[in-house]
């Protein structure tokens, strides 16, 4: 095998690199509960996983009542995926996290 | 008497009277197509402030306008005084073909700027955003808010380094470990951060180096490479990034520490195992300081 297909192997094999994360979220509003994205599926994704972690902290911090701009909707299951929507774990503990959980 | 004084007069106020109506109308069309001219250029560039274009392509573009502008002012303004339009036309693009093949001959000739508006650049001391050049200084942005302006011919005469010369730059990330920690999962956990990131170029690839074996810790070097715009934030995010995943996987960084040893030995200086203190095998120094100590009053 020559190092060039060797380095090909490695690549699609070991350590894959994402393209982008998105903050993913559910906003609940009464009986609805819609699924959302920052940024959405037609933007761009966010090239760093800290800052996708750290907004989706701060929107976690920021859903509660009292936040005119949510209108009495409530922002839950935040978590941040990759380019493929799939679940991203967190750069900080190694594990999945989710923020505001709440059961379907 | 005015004849002796001014022997011209009749002859001036002959030309005066032919053409002074043209020329004044040729200057009035020359400062109001200025005016409009600066106008032109000012909504231009407002314009283009507000679109996605880069400072730098835009400011092009408002002087490419200023340069049309100009010489639209200027032709009109020939005619309205009397000269013939396709004369004045020709004279110019003589003057514009003169200077541009002047340009093209003695351009290497010229000392340039190496940057352009918009580079990060670190000269002297100032390190910042260059935000525009004139033919006297340049002035810039430091990170920190500050605006300098510092003439051209100090920059031409220091070193200069333009950050955006090249589009990669390279990134370290340095980490110490103790001679009992694991030193290949060590370099497997940097590597593959490295490479996980988006921002991180895959060619030329991350790549760990063991730099040193100090006393009391070895060095690792992370290496990769990214885009000039991405580097202190992946620089940042790279070095936090490792923290955690060097505490998840089990290996400790290197402190700073000393190590003492006992020596349970006779001591040169000082007392003996009798409590006793040979004042005879003190340093000289020492027994000076003894002696100034004692003479002072109480």
């Amino acid at each position: 095998m020559k190092v060039a297909e060797a380095l090909k192997v490695m690549d699609a094999g070991w350590v894959k690199k994402k393209k982008g994360y998105r903050v993913y979220f559910e906003t609940v509003s009464g009986d609805t509960c819609t699924p959302d994205m920052m940024p959405g599926e037609k933007d761009p994704p966010l090239t760093s996983d800290v800052v996708a972690w750290r907004s989706a902290w701060k929107l976690t911090q920021a859903s509660h009542p009292e936040n005119p701009q949510l209108d009495g909707a409530q922002l839950v299951n935040i978590t941040v995926v990759d380019d493929e929507g799939k679940p991203v774990p967190y750069y900080a503990t190694g594990s999945y996290k989710i923020f505001n959980r709440r059961e379907a | 008497m005015e004849q002796q004084l001014f022997p011209n007069l009749d002859r001036y106020q002959a030309i005066l009277h032919q053409y002074g109506f043209d020329l004044i109308r040729a200057l009035a069309f020359l400062v109001i197509g200025l005016i409009l001219m600066k106008l032109i250029a000012r909504g231009v560039h407002t314009l283009l402030g507000k679109t996605p274009i880069r400072p730098a392509t835009s400011a092009t573009v408002v002087n490419v306008v200023k340069a049309l502008l100009l010489l639209v002012v200027l032709v009109t303004a020939a005619t309205e005084a009397g000269l013939d339009t396709r004369m004045v036309f020709r004279s110019l693009l003589v003057v514009t073909l003169a200077a541009v093949a002047l340009i093209m001959l003695f351009r290497p000739y010229i000392p340039s700027l190496p940057f352009k508006p918009g580079n990060t650049i670190k000269t002297g001391e100032w390190l910042g955003k260059v935000e525009a050049t004139t033919m006297i200084n340049t002035r810039m942005r430091t990170f920190d808010g500050k605006t300098v302006f510092i003439p051209n011919s100090k920059i031409l005469n220091d070193f200069v380094v333009n950050y955006q010369w090249t589009p990669n730059r390279r990134i370290k990330v340095d980490v110490f470990i103790g001679y009992d920690q694991d030193l290949t999962k060590a370099k497997q956990t940097l590597e593959a951060l490295m490479i996980a990131d988006p921002r991180v170029v895959a060619a030329p690839r991350p790549v760990v180096y063991v730099l040193n074996l100090k006393p009391g810790y070895i060095e690792l070097g992370g290496r990769a490479w990214v885009d000039n715009k991405d580097y202190w934030t992946v620089r940042c995010e790279l070095i936090e990034k490792a923290k955690f995943a060097f505490d998840r996987a089990g290996i400790k960084f290197a402190n700073n520490k000393l190590d003492i040893h006992r020596y349970d030995g006779e001591a040169a200086y000082g007392p003996h195992s009798d409590g006793q203190w040979e004042s005879e095998t003190w340093p000289e120094e020492m027994r000076l300081m003894d002696q100034k100590e004692s003479e002072v009053p109480s």
